[in-house]
């Protein structure tokens, strides 16, 4: 099995390391660099826990390999509040809204939530909404029904216009 | 004393929706669960599971395996064997099954774990998995609950595949004249899908041994006081010597009640290595080799009069057992609850848990819920069928608070229930004849809407008939510095009990919400509880909260008062401030009292201990009903077979509320897992015993897009608990199936009924009734079941009773089937003639009878026992040499098996 | 859950992937946005002994216009497919399908050559590419050849392609302007594969239709083409086409199966259903236009 030296950017912060081939990114993130805000549930891209930002993208970290993630700029749950500790907008409003339960699916929510916010910036609110809402789908809570979740949708939407 | 007085205005905490203590952590990626735990030097385990459904192991060839980088051992039952193990049920019961850790010379089912490789990693455990060679002299398994009927015995060991069984055949010769003889009868069929709990988080569960006699475990449970003691107690340790810590859990549902048979072997492993260990359940495995729960075919007829008033219900119910479930189960709690909220005068029942090879039975949210599902479905099919509205056959026959008290036809008194005045409730919300319109019109235009309703009532917060489910206990101090601090029992895997329990004692000391910490999710803190489990936690903890905040608050004004030198009277605590009345001057923080009765011991009352805590254990009625009505409106389509959900709305008395947002929260996440049942989930396997869902491409659980956004509506009518609180954290997945199906019921009514519910009802079943054909081949495939279903059930040959030669007196080692697990005894009997006297022996006491009979070889006593509840004991025993059989009718507990033999 | 080991190589020309592909003698995989290949890899249902990661070669990504069609490199991400003006120009089916492609996270990884070489047969973009009379690009160390979509595929994630070969480019022709779009699925969630589902394009002169192209997905062991359909439409007036009689006609060229999530039988209800519904309603939208 190859191993590769790479180098890569996560919340801010220079890593350079070696990997093997095998190895997902979101393996990689959690157990060679202790970012375990990323959580595998399912481990072959239906579930949705281990959306990570890449160079400013939602994508599974579970359906990518730490080795192509060389270069990448990465963001994880643990990067989305502010430095200061002010939670990120979708984390807010998914604490406001009672979005969570048992949390696990709670880091690719918010990691999602921030991209597609951010993509939409600005947009009215039935749009904004519906882009949220249809992102969402790509994400299994077990707990809330998506009630909160939705409400938090709601409550961004709100926000941006 | 209990100082009730609460100034105007205090900030009110209770009924609020308080933002969660548990979200800070949880959103910021900085929770702790168990895969999150790593310990210098640890390993990984992945398990070798078998492919074959049953069948004899040949032989297990390691030495590749063992080869292989990063391999440091490999365990199989052999090697687990040096610890001795036994497996518990979640009443504390022995397994009935010859369920081991790993597979002991057989295999019963697909996912049967056979070895454990240990490794540096989990890839390279995975790599070795892949190299060990099993083979297995393959039999053909039994699949299905009519394999089981007739197949050779799952466990060779038993007589037949009942794993369980309770009830009474014979009882249906008291019913059948009553469905006879009465103006309608309805009928009904259920066959209920396999479920795959599927949290989100697996099970897991990393062990690590601190010495010779102790072990920490990191495990994804529901208490950790209750991982705690069943694992010491399966492995013969002393309670203290296990530690189990589980700070964030990714949901558990029930699967994650007791330990199981994974999560026991990587603590015997770790044993055995000497070296911390982890094992991470992945999708794979949480869908195909995690217990699975539900599959269920369960029949009912009722009897109705003229107008549409209940006479008798007859229920056949069966339960796929699996071949090791955690706790053999005939599902009593089906038929205890299925009609105390109607009034029914007679009901009798068979009801059988049934052995295959295929995935373990366990528990998920509501195990008892086919009693509602079963009993609404049929109901609303009654009212159909007689042409009575649904809403108002319910009327006629739900019993409201004015028929209370009111005991149920098996026996359980009823003197606390909302039921039917949840349904008034929902109806004052919507617009039901608006809707009949609507529907009407839509119709015209050939859409196809229906609208649903489901009452029921659960048994919530129960404590003490049942060795674990227990009361709570609470340690509650003020720290120096004023603020407080809550040590519980409780364990959330998403209940937000410290968010809760936080809510109260800010309202009943006096203090901030957010000056409060509460610890629990571990065994080190607080006392044993058994978590979440049978919506207690709100109910029982609250309770023991309530009571340890009033307390603590008692002896704060006690304090305050000594130190002002005014009555106790006079003191109130209100944002963290002690006033004395009428002297404002006087107030004093909580702080400063705080710090004087940590440091200052001279300035106390005489005789007060310092410090400021307080600690309570609450024993809570043994149990408390929780009621609700729901409403759900959908639109079928009848060219495609899909169901879009309108609206749906819930009138809940959950009694108190602590936080609305938190037990909206459990209602709603109930009803997702109830639309994931009716619409979506599905855990099919096929005829040589494979599971064919095993990933989340095939299990469908539901997404944003199929729940709708619920309404609610919520009663309050406080329980007889301390705070009065109801339980709320099944009753969603309970009342959520029956709602959802009776409003696509309704929407296919014009077309014809659903005659048999085969669940789920997906989009192909729907059309099997709009176009009355067999659209999705169910009709076909369950008909090719049915006939290898039409063979005999084994009956015991009816033995014309000699009179026995060895004569009955003497001791008898005898094992009484309860639906609480076996309970095992030994009996005394001295005949006297045809009179019999004697006593049974239990480790909970002795218990003398006379007055019994013997004729031929067969004995008839009766004797009363006070616990779980006042019901006289008949038993009816057959001798046959040195061996005892027959049965035990235990009133509302139906009938049990006793076997025994001479000692 | 973690793959078997393998190798990793990350080529930057086809010239390089397409040799690892041949000195590996069958051992190779070519991962592009890996949406697919890395649950079967994670599984372990797929073993490959190297991993041929065509993210860095730059000829195979982003959309461009050729002699008579567009052309789409396999390694363009879906997610700036969607987002492509060329492509929403030219080929508005392709758009229309692929936004029911998987889910918003998926399809910022996922590429366009993925779904069509893995050969998903409930999958809506090897269905566009027969429809739409695609042709695929294909190279390999020894050889450069370009097969119709149409016969691209042979079962189930079974393609013509041989191990050593690598897709190139899909080159889809064009359609006359004002061309309509023909979708329709029925999922159960939104995202999942559907339970069955079609998609093409129809071209209309006076009143008529000169060209038809449809396809079916979840119909059968590969995309099928609606053959008989096609031949019924080209050439009839739309005052002239019975939807429901094109649609049975469009169901007897499937070959569906049964598994737990619906029967064949369901497959042909309801196909039949929805596209006769997705025939009238996308000819009244032209009408009424």
């Amino acid at each position: 099995m190859s191993e590769h030296a790479i180098e890569l950017t996560v919340n801010g912060h220079c890593h350079a390391t070696r990997v093997e081939a095998r190895t997902s990114l979101g393996e990689f993130l959690r157990d060679g660099l202790g970012y375990t805000g990323t959580h595998l549930a399912c481990e072959h891209g239906v579930c949705g826990a281990c959306t990570v930002m890449i160079d400013g993208r939602a994508m599974r970290s579970c359906l990518m390999l730490a080795v192509q993630a060389d270069g990448a700029e990465v963001t994880t749950v643990e990067g989305l509040a502010e430095a200061d500790g002010t939670l990120h907008p979708v984390q807010q409003a998914l604490k406001d809204n009672f979005g969570l339960q048992c949390g696990f699916c709670t880091p690719g929510v918010a990691i999602t939530m921030a991209c597609v916010t951010r993509d939409n910036a600005g947009v009215e609110a039935p749009r904004m909404e519906d882009a949220l809402t249809t992102a969402m789908s790509g994400h299994i809570c077990r707990c809330t029904g998506y009630q909160g979740i939705r409400r938090a949708i709601r409550q961004l939407a709100g926000a941006s216009t | 004393m209990n100082v009730q007085a609460k100034s105007v205005g205090a900030v009110r905490y209770v009924g609020t929706r308080q933002p969660r203590k548990e979200d800070a952590r949880l959103l910021t990626g900085r929770g702790q669960f168990t895969d999150d735990v790593r310990m210098p030097g640890m390993l990984h385990i992945a398990f070798v599971r078998s492919a074959v459904a049953r069948g004899r192991i040949v032989s297990i060839d390691l030495d590749a395996a063992r080869e292989m980088p990063g391999v440091q051992a490999i365990y199989t039952q052999a090697d687990l064997a040096a610890v001795p193990v036994q497996m518990l049920s979640f009443f504390f019961t022995n397994i009935e099954s010859p369920v081991t850790l790993l597979a002991d010379g057989r295999v019963a089912c697909v996912g049967d774990p056979i070895a454990m490789v240990i490794a540096e990693s989990r890839a390279q455990a995975e790599d070795a998995v892949s190299l060990v060679e099993v083979v297995v002299e393959e039999e053909t398994p039994l699949v299905t609950i009519a394999d089981a009927k007739t197949g050779a015995p799952v466990h060779p060991d038993r007589d037949d595949n009942i794993a369980a069984e309770m009830g009474d055949e014979d009882a249906l010769e008291a019913i059948q004249p009553l469905l006879d003889g009465a103006a309608h009868v309805v009928s009904t069929r259920i066959r209920h899908q396999r479920i795959a709990p599927s949290p989100m988080e697996g099970r897991a569960c990393a062990a690590s041994p601190d010495g010779a006699e102790e072990m920490t475990v990191w495990m994804g449970c529901q208490s950790p006081h209750l991982a705690a003691r069943y694992l010491a107690q399966a492995l013969g340790m002393p309670t203290g010597a296990i530690r189990v810590v589980a700070r964030d859990v990714g949901g558990g549902f029930g699967l994650k009640n007791i330990p199981w048979r994974e999560e026991v072997a990587v603590v015997v492993a770790a044993k055995l290595l000497r070296r911390p260990v982890k094992w991470i359940e992945d999708r794979f495995e949480s869908l195909t080799a995690s217990s699975h729960a539900r599959e269920q075919d369960v029949s009912l007829s009722l009897a109705l009069d003229e107008g549409g008033r209940f006479q008798a219900a007859w229920c056949d119910y069966a339960c796929n057992n699996g071949a090791w479930p955690m706790g053999e189960d005939a599902n009593i709690a089906v038929h205890m609850f299925m009609w105390p909220a109607y009034k029914l005068p007679a009901y009798g029942f068979i009801t059988r848990g049934w052995y295959t090879n295929t995935m373990g039975l366990g528990g998920y949210r509501g195990p008892w819920a086919m009693e509602s599902l079963v009993r609404e479905t049929l109901l609303e099919k009654a009212a159909r069928k007689i042409g009575i509205d649904p809403v108002e056959l319910r009327r006629r026959n739900l019993v409201y608070l004015t028929d209370q008290p009111h005991t149920s036809s098996m026996g359980i008194p009823v003197e606390d229930i909302t039921p039917g005045e949840c349904l008034e409730k929902l109806m004052a919300n919507i617009d039901y004849a608006g809707f009949r319109r609507e529907q009407a019109e839509a119709r015209k235009e050939g859409r196809d809407l229906g609208i649903g309703f489901a009452t029921y009532i659960e048994p919530t917060g129960s404590a003490g008939s049942m060795a674990p489910m227990t009361g709570e206990t609470v340690q509650l101090r003020i720290e120096p510095t004023g603020k407080v601090v809550a040590m519980l029992s409780t364990h959330s895997q998403g209940h937000g009990t410290a968010t809760t329990m936080a809510q109260v004692i800010a309202e009943q000391l006096g203090v901030a919400y957010e000056d409060i910490a509460v610890y629990e999710g571990d065994s080190a803190i607080g006392a044993f509880s058994p978590g979440a489990a049978g919506s207690r936690q709100g109910v029982i903890a609250g309770g023991a909260t309530w009571r340890a905040a009033e307390m603590l608050a008692d002896k704060v004004k006690v304090v305050a008062a000594h130190l002002s030198n005014a009555s106790v009277e006079t003191v109130t605590i209100e944002g963290g401030m002690v006033h004395i009345a009428g002297a404002p001057e006087m107030s004093r923080s909580i702080r400063e009292i705080a710090e004087i009765a940590y440091g200052e011991p001279g300035r106390l009352p005489e005789g007060a201990a310092t410090g400021l805590e307080a600690q309570y254990r609450y024993q809570p009625p043994p149990m408390t009903m929780t009621s609700a009505a729901h409403c759900c409106m959908v639109e079928v389509s009848a060219e495609t077979g899909f169901v879009k959900i309108l609206r749906w709305i819930s009138a809940e008395d959950c009694g108190t509320v602590i936080n609305p947002g938190v037990v909206e929260g459990q209602i709603a996440g109930g009803l997702a897992q109830a639309i994931g049942q009716v619409l979506l989930e599905d855990m099919p396997y096929d005829a040589r015993g494979n599971p064919l869902a095993a990933t989340f491409k095939d299990y469908l659980m539901p997404s944003i897009s199929d729940v709708p956004d619920f309404e609610y509506l919520h009663a309050n009518t406080p329980s007889q608990t301390i705070g009065g609180m109801r339980g709320v954290g099944e009753g969603g997945a309970i009342v959520g199936p029956p709602t959802l199906v009776n409003a696509i019921a309704d929407a296919l009514a014009p077309f014809g009924e659903i005659d048999e519910l085969v669940l789920p009802l997906t989009p192909a079943r729907v059309l099997d009734v709009i176009e009355q054909r067999d659209v999705s081949g169910t009709r076909a495939h369950l008909d090719g079941a049915d006939v290898a279903a039409v063979v005999e059930e084994t009956n015991p040959a009816e033995v014309v009773a000699p009179v026995m030669a060895a004569g009955i007196d003497g001791d008898w080692n005898m094992v009484l089937k309860t639906p609480m697990g076996p309970q095992e005894m030994v009996a005394h009997f001295d005949a006297d003639g045809a009179v019999v006297s004697g006593y049974l022996q239990a480790p909970e006491g002795r218990q003398d009878f006379s007055g019994g009979t013997l004729s031929g070889s067969q004995v008839k006593f009766e004797m009363k026992v006070e616990k779980p509840m006042k019901i006289t004991l008949k038993y009816d025993l057959q001798f046959d040499g040195d061996t005892v059989s027959g049965k035990c009718k235990m009133g509302m507990f139906g009938s049990a098996t006793v076997t025994g033999e001479r000692v | 859950m973690k793959p078997a080991p393998f190798d990793y190589v990350r080529p930057a020309s086809v010239g390089e992937a397409c040799r690892v592909l041949a000195e590996s003698g069958g051992g190779a995989t070519v991962i592009a946005g890996g949406q697919t290949l890395m649950p079967l890899l994670n599984l372990r249902m797929s073993q490959p002994f190297v991993l041929v990661d065509i993210n860095g070669i730059p000829e195979l990504k982003g959309v461009s216009r050729v002699e008579g069609g567009t052309r789409v490199g396999p390694a363009t991400r879906q997610a700036d497919a969607l987002e492509d003006e060329t492509l929403a120009r030219h080929l508005p089916a392709f758009i229309t399908a692929l936004g029911h492609v998987g889910h918003y996270q998926t399809r910022n990884r996922g590429t366009i050559g993925g779904s069509v070489a893995l050969g998903e047969p409930a999958a809506e973009m090897p269905a566009t590419a027969v429809s739409l009379g695609a042709t695929i690009e294909i190279t390999s160390s020894a050889r450069t050849r370009s097969v119709p979509a149409d016969e691209f595929y042979v079962g189930p994630y079974m393609t013509v392609l041989e191990p050593d070969e690598l897709v190139t480019g899909i080159v889809y022709p064009d359609w006359p302007d004002g061309h309509l779009v023909l979708f329709r699925e029925v999922a159960q969630r939104a995202g999942d594969f559907a339970l069955v589902g079609l998609v093409g394009a129809l071209a209309l002169e006076g009143g008529a239709i000169t060209r038809a192209g449809i396809a079916w997905f979840g119909m059968g062991p590969t995309p099928i083409r609606a053959r008989q359909a096609e031949a019924a439409l080209v050439g009839a007036s739309l005052a002239g086409i019975d939807a429901e009689a094109v649609a049975r006609a469009a169901v007897a060229d499937t070959a569906p199966f049964d598994d737990h999530h619906a029967s064949a039988e369901y497959r042909r209800t309801v196909g039949a259903r929805i596209f006769a519904r997705a025939l009238r309603e996308t000819l009244d939208l032209r009408s009424a236009a």
